[in-house]
C-alpha cells in the first residue's frame, strides 16, 4: 500500500474504503460501505436526500470520523477524522454548504484554506491580493478579494468554494452537489473544467441529483440508498437510466404524490400580489430594482427567469419585506404593504421559500418542531397566549411526515438534517394553510428526483386551489413546465414577458439582454 | 491636566493588557469571564515570588507560568470536559479572587495588603511639573504596552495564525475543513491570553504600586472584557476602549481630589461607571449594523466545545 499515486499507477485506487460505518445516535447514516475509486476518472455518486452522500464524502475527506472501517487515499491510510492527513494525501473537498467564515474577506479565506507550505507566518494585505488575484478572476474579478464572504451571493460563494478546492492543486477532488447553485451555463463550464482535470490525472468524486448531469460528466456511477451502497461503481455506459433510478428509489417508490394544500382561496380577490413601479437600492452584487411592475393573480404561476444576479434576489427580498423600497408600492391582496414588516405580510397570506435555506430559511440550532411551527406562532396576538407544546410537536411531525422529511426526533436541531431535508422542512412550513401567495426561490434546489416532482405537483396543486405563485428559478425546464406566464429579469428590470408555449431561443436572448 | 493624562496612562495600561488577553480569547470564540481571576493571580504571584527572590523579573515569569497553567486548566474544563464557558470563566474568577486572599493569609499570615520592595523599573522619572509629568514615573510595562498592542494586531490581523484563530472562533467547521484543529487553537489562544493577564496583574501590583491587596483588581478584568466588546474585538479598538476607561478612571480620581467639597463623594465615584455605560451605548449605536450582520451568523457556531 505504499505505491506512490499518479497516472502511472492506475491500479492503486485513488480512494479506497472498507466496511465504513457512520452513525449519529440511532441513525445509521452509512452502513458497511466498501468502495474503490479508480484514479484519473470522474465518479458520480447519487442517491435520495438523506441517503448518506454528504456523510460519505466527509468520511473520505477526514471531516467525519467513522465508527468503523478504514479509508485509504492514494494508498495512504487516513487516521479517523484527520483532515490534514487527507489533505496531504492530495484530497480536497467542495462542501454542499459553504465552508468559509462569513466575516473573512475572500483573500483571507483563500489564504486560510491554501494547502501550500507557508513561507512567512506574517503577511501584508497587498501580498494576499496579489497572490489570489488570478484565482478569483472568474468569480467576479479582483475587486472581489476585499469583499467579505457574507456579502457574496450564494452562487458566488459556491463558485468560490470550487475555486478554493482547485487552487490547492489536489489530486483527488470530492464535490458535494456543486451544481445545485449553478446556472446551466456555469454547470457546463464546470464540467468542462472537470474533464480537463481528469485528463491531467485528477480523480473526481461528484455528488449529483440530476441524472442528465450524471450522463454528461461521469465515467462511473455509484448509488447510495439508506446508507448502503446499492450499485457501483459501474461504468456509466453499462447502466441504463431506468436501472439507475430504480436503484436510487428502491423497491417501494412512492407513487406520484401531490400535497393537498388548502390555499386560503379568496373568491372576490383576484389580484394577490402587485408591485407598482417598485425601485430599490442596489446591493453589493446585484442591481436594485428599476421601476418594476408585476402582478400575480389567483390561480396562476408566474415564472421569473434570468441569469443569476440580475435583481431576482432584490425582488424576493422586497416582496418579503426584508429590504426597503425606494419608490413605488407593494400590495398584497389589494392592501398597501410597502413598508409593512414581514410578519404582517405573512398574516396577509404571503409565504416564502428563500434562496438560501440554511441562513434565511431555518434556525440551524433550533429544534425541528420549533422551526416547523414558527409560522403558527406569528400573529397569535388575538389568540389564547398559552400554547400546547405537545400539540405543536405533533402538528410539526405530521407536516414533516407528509413531506417525508428524514429525521430522528422532532427535538433534534435543524442543522443535523441533510441538505435536501432542510429544503423539505422549509417547504413543509411554508406550503401549509393560510397560503394565498407563494414566492418560491429555487424551490427544487438540492432536492432529489422524486422530491422535485413532489414540489412541482404541489405548486400546481396550490395554483389549482386558488393561490398565486411567483416562481424564481434558474432552471429553464422547470420554468417552462410550470409557469403560466414568464417574465425575464435583466439588470434589475423586467425586460420581456412571455406566454406559453415558450420559445427557448427568445427567452434565452432576453436573459442575455439582447432585447435591450 | 498633565496629572490627569499621566493617571490615564497608568490606569489604562493594565486594562489594555488584559483587554488584549480578552481579544485573543474572543477571537477564538471564547467569552472569557475568567480574566479578572487570572489578573489577580498574576498580581499576587508577582509580589509573592518577586518578594521571596528579590527579583521582579522572576516574579513576572512565575506569574506568567501560573496564569498559563490556570488557562490550560480552564481550556481543559471547557474543552475536553465540556463545561459551560461562561460558568467556568466565572469560576476561574472566583478561584483567583478567593485563592489569592487565602494564600495571602495561609502563606504570609497577612490580611488585607502585602507590601514589597520589588518594583518594576521606571525609565523616566523626576518631573514634578509641566508636560514631563505625563510620561514620568511610569513602569516599563506602561511603555511597552503600545508595542504589545501592535504585536497583537499583527498576530491577529496579519498572520496566518490569526486567520486560523478567527476561523475557529467564527465557524469551527470552516477551520476543521481547512485542516485546523479547533481545540488546539483554542488552547494556544488561552495560553497567550493567560500570559497577557499576568502582565496586566503585574503592572497593577508592582508597576503602579508596590503591594498586593485582596481584591485589588476591583472589577478591572470585567471592564477589560467590556473594552473587548466595545472595541469590536479588534486589538486597536479594544486598546482605545481600554485607554478611554483609563481616562474615565483618571477623571474620577482627579475630581475626587478637587471637587469633593462641592459634589457628594458618591457621585464622583460614579463618574467612571456612568462614562462606561455611556460609551458602551454609543459604541452599540455605531456598530449596530455590523452587529446585526454578525448576529445572522451566530447560528453557524458548531456546539463542539
Ligand atoms: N450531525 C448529524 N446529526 C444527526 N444526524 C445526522 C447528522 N448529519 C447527518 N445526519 C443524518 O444522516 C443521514 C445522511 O445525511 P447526509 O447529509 O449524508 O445525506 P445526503 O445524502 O447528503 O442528503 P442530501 O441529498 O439531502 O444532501 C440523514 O438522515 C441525516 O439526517
Ligand atoms: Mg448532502
Amino acid at each position: 500500500m505504499t505505491v506512490p499515486s499518479g497516472p502511472a499507477s492506475a491500479e492503486v485506487p485513488a480512494v479506497r474504503c472498507r466496511s465504513l460505518g457512520v452513525s449519529f445516535g440511532t441513525v445509521q447514516a452509512l452502513h458497511d460501505i466498501s468502495l474503490d475509486l479508480a484514479a484519473g476518472r470522474i465518479h458520480a455518486l447519487v442517491g435520495q436526500n438523506g441517503a448518506g452522500k454528504t456523510t460519505l464524502a466527509k468520511a473520505l475527506g477526514g471531516l467525519q470520523a467513522p465508527d468503523n472501517g478504514t479509508v485509504c487515499i492514494a494508498g495512504n491510510q487516513i487516521p479517523p477524522g484527520d483532515v490534514r492527513a487527507a489533505k496531504s494525501a492530495g484530497l480536497a473537498m467542495v462542501h454542499q454548504h459553504f465552508s468559509l467564515p462569513p466575516s473573512f474577506t475572500v483573500a483571507e479565506a483563500l489564504e486560510l484554506t491554501a494547502a501550500r507550505p507557508e513561507s512567512h507566518s506574517v503577511y501584508r494585505r497587498t501580498e494576499l491580493y496579489r497572490r489570489w488575484q488570478n484565482e478569483v478572476a472568474e468569480v467576479g474579478g479582483t475587486n472581489v478579494l476585499a469583499t467579505r464572504i457574507r456579502d457574496l451571493p450564494v452562487e458566488t460563494r459556491q463558485s468560490l468554494e470550487i475555486v478554493r478546492a482547485l487552487v490547492s492543486e489536489a489530486r483527488i477532488l470530492l464535490l458535494d452537489e456543486p451544481t445545485a447553485l449553478l446556472t446551466p451555463a456555469a454547470t457546463d463550464t464546470l464540467f468542462e473544467r472537470l474533464r480537463g482535470l481528469r485528463d491531467d490525472g485528477v480523480t473526481i468524486l461528484i455528488v449529483l441529483h440530476k441524472l442528465r448531469e450524471v450522463a454528461a460528466v461521469a465515467d462511473t456511477v455509484s448509488v447510495l440508498r439508506d446508507g448502503k451502497l446499492v450499485l457501483g461503481p459501474s461504468e456509466i455506459s453499462g447502466v441504463s437510466q431506468g436501472q439507475l433510478s430504480d436503484a436510487i428509489v428502491g423497491p417501494a417508490p412512492d407513487a406520484d404524490r401531490a400535497i393537498a394544500v388548502e390555499a386560503a382561496a379568496n373568491a372576490e380577490q383576484q389580484l394577490l400580489l402587485e408591485l407598482v413601479r417598485v425601485s430599490s437600492r442596489e446591493s453589493a452584487f446585484e442591481p436594485g430594482l428599476a421601476s418594476i411592475d408585476l402582478a400575480v393573480e389567483a390561480r396562476e404561476i408566474v415564472g421569473i427567469a434570468g441569469v443569476e444576479g440580475n435583481g431576482q434576489r432584490s425582488l424576493v427580498s422586497v416582496i418579503a419585506g426584508l429590504s426597503a423600497v425606494t419608490e413605488g408600492s407593494v400590495l398584497l391582496g389589494g392592501e398597501e404593504m410597502t413598508s409593512a414588516p414581514p410578519a404582517r405580510r405573512r398574516l396577509r397570506g404571503l409565504r416564502l421559500v428563500p434562496f438560501d435555506r440554511n441562513s434565511e430559511g431555518i434556525s440551524r440550532s433550533a429544534p425541528l418542531w420549533l422551526n416547523q411551527s414558527a409560522l403558527r406562532l406569528i400573529g397569535r396576538r388575538r389568540q389564547f397566549p398559552l400554547i400546547s407544546l405537545r400539540q405543536y410537536k405533533r402538528q410539526a411531525s405530521e407536516a414533516m411526515d407528509l413531506w417525508q422529511v428524514r429525521y430522528n426526533t422532532v427535538a433534534q436541531p435543524a442543522e443535523s438534517l441533510s441538505g435536501g431535508n432542510v429544503q423539505r422542512l422549509v417547504l413543509s412550513r411554508e406550503l401549509a394553510s393560510g397560503l394565498e401567495v407563494l414566492v418560491a426561490a429555487q424551490p427544487t434546489r438540492g432536492l432529489d428526483f422524486s422530491a422535485t416532482n413532489f414540489v412541482r405537483s404541489s405548486l400546481r396543486g396550490l395554483r389549482d386551489a386558488g393561490a398565486g405563485v411567483l416562481l424564481v428559478s434558474s432552471d429553464l425546464d422547470e420554468l417552462f413546465e410550470l409557469s403560466d406566464r414568464l417574465l425575464v429579469m435583466y439588470g434589475g428590470s423586467i425586460v420581456a414577458r412571455f406566454n406559453a408555449p415558450y420559445d427557448r431561443q427568445a427567452v434565452g436572448d432576453a436573459m442575455t439582454g439582447a432585447l435591450r | 491636566m498633565e496629572q490627569v493624562l499621566a493617571t490615564t496612562l497608568r490606569s489604562a495600561a493594565p486594562l489594555v493588557l488584559v483587554a488584549m488577553a480578552g481579544v485573543f480569547a474572543f477571537r477564538a470564540g471564547i467569552f472569557h469571564l475568567g480574566l479578572e481571576g487570572l489578573m489577580i493571580s498574576g498580581a499576587f504571584t508577582t509580589v509573592a515570588i518577586g518578594d521571596a527572590t528579590g527579583s521582579v523579573e522572576l516574579g513576572i515569569l512565575a506569574a506568567i507560568g501560573v496564569c498559563m497553567t490556570l488557562s490550560a486548566v480552564y481550556w481543559w474544563v471547557i474543552g475536553p470536559l465540556g463545561a459551560n464557558v461562561i460558568i467556568a470563566g466565572l469560576g476561574l474568577t472566583s478561584i483567583g479572587l478567593g485563592g489569592t486572599a487565602f494564600a495571602l493569609g495561609a502563606i504570609f499570615d497577612i490580611r488585607g495588603s502585602m507590601f514589597t520592595d520589588v518594583v518594576l523599573p521606571r525609565p523616566v522619572r523626576g518631573a514634578t511639573s509641566g508636560p514631563g509629568v505625563i510620561i514620568s514615573e511610569h513602569s516599563i510595562l506602561v511603555w511597552i504596552t503600545p508595542l504589545i498592542v501592535l504585536v497583537a494586531w499583527i498576530v491577529l490581523r496579519r498572520s496566518r495564525f490569526g486567520l486560523r484563530l478567527a476561523a475557529v472562533g467564527e465557524y469551527p467547521f470552516a477551520a476543521r475543513s481547512a485542516g485546523v484543529n479547533p481545540s488546539i487553537v483554542r488552547l494556544q489562544a488561552l495560553l497567550i491570553s493567560g500570559a497577557l493577564c499576568a502582565l496586566g496583574g503585574a503592572e497593577l501590583s508592582v508597576g503602579a504600586l508596590r503591594n498586593f491587596t485582596e481584591n485589588m483588581t476591583n472589577g478591572r478584568g470585567f471592564i477589560a472584557f467590556v473594552a473587548v466588546i466595545f472595541g469590536a474585538w479588534h486589538p486597536i479598538g479594544a486598546a482605545l476602549a481600554g485607554l478611554f476607561f483609563g481616562f474615565a478612571d483618571a477623571i474620577g480620581i482627579q475630581s475626587q481630589i478637587n471637587i469633593t467639597e462641592r459634589v457628594p463623594r458618591e457621585f464622583v465615584l460614579m463618574i467612571p461607571f456612568v462614562l462606561t455605560i455611556f460609551a458602551v451605548w454609543l459604541g452599540g449605536l455605531w456598530r449596530r449594523r455590523t452587529l446585526e450582520a454578525e448576529a445572522g451568523y451566530a447560528e453557524l457556531r458548531e456546539p463542539d466545545y
